[in-house]
């Protein structure tokens, strides 16, 4: 089954602080950092696509079944 | 999307069959592709399809986020099968003799090897509808009813190893 394969190369510049998040998230999901970076967009274009459609988002509490709105810039 | 428009008719047939015999129906058939296809704008959803003979013999919509590994390792990517279906006329379910056999398993095997394409080791997961529990426990672990599920499905998991021992299959 043929998949989109053509992909573009670029220079990311991260502080410090960010590369060690990278490199734990890296590490924590069994990810290389650019398949990091990839989910991270997919995450960021589908939650930005919801709001902008006037939905919201919410984190729950399992315990506690409590709920945060979520705010996204 | 054209799977709708051509799979509709043969659909509506059998349903119409089915429904004088008092037989059940495939549990998916409120399934509207059309629907779908929004979904596919996002660069986390990819649909994939197997076609054959100028028809599209089985559909499949992934995602690639928002859910990880429930087998250990746990918290792991995994790639979530949103839906997947077989063109009615395959489902020995509604056709006597179904055109091509396999479909199923074909997507199956698509999805690991995009799994493994995306870095997550051939991992894959989904949420059965009943009539297909079956099939899924051939080739996954069956992690039981999910109470986070709206309509409680349970939920099917292959590990890297499961996938691979699934591939080596099917060579």
């Amino acid at each position: 089954m043929a998949l989109e394969t053509t992909k573009r190369t670029m220079t990311l510049n991260l502080t410090e602080k960010e590369m060690q998040v990278l490199e734990s998230l890296s590490a924590q999901k069994d990810l290389t950092k650019t398949a990091v970076i990839r989910q991270a967009l997919r995450l960021y274009q589908l939650v930005d696509h919801r709001l902008m459609k006037g939905e919201k988002l919410f984190f729950e509490d399992q315990a506690k079944r409590q709920a945060e709105l979520m705010v996204m810039m | 999307m054209a799977a709708h428009l051509d799979w509709a008719p043969v659909r509506l047939e059998a349903l119409t069959r089915l429904f004088e015999t008092k037989e059940s129906w495939p549990e998916h058939w409120h399934w509207d592709w059309s629907k779908k296809a929004d979904l596919l704008d996002l660069l986390a959803y990819r649909c994939m399809g197997i076609e054959c003979e100028g028809h599209l013999q089985g559909l499949m919509m992934t995602s690639t986020i928002a859910k990880n590994s429930r087998l250990r390792p746990r918290g792991k990517a995994i790639l979530y099968i949103e839906y997947i279906e077989s063109a009615p006329w395959n489902l020995k379910a509604l056709v006597e003799n179904p055109k091509y056999s396999g479909v199923g398993i074909a997507l199956l095997e698509a999805a690991i090897e995009f799994s493994e394409e995306e870095g997550f080791g051939g991992r894959i997961g989904l949420h059965s509808l009943p009539q297909s529990e079956e099939f899924y426990r051939n080739y996954m672990t069956d992690m039981g009813p999910d109470p986070d599920h709206a309509e409680g499905l349970r939920y099917f998991e292959m590990s890297a190893e499961q996938a691979r021992a699934f591939l080596e299959g099917r060579k």
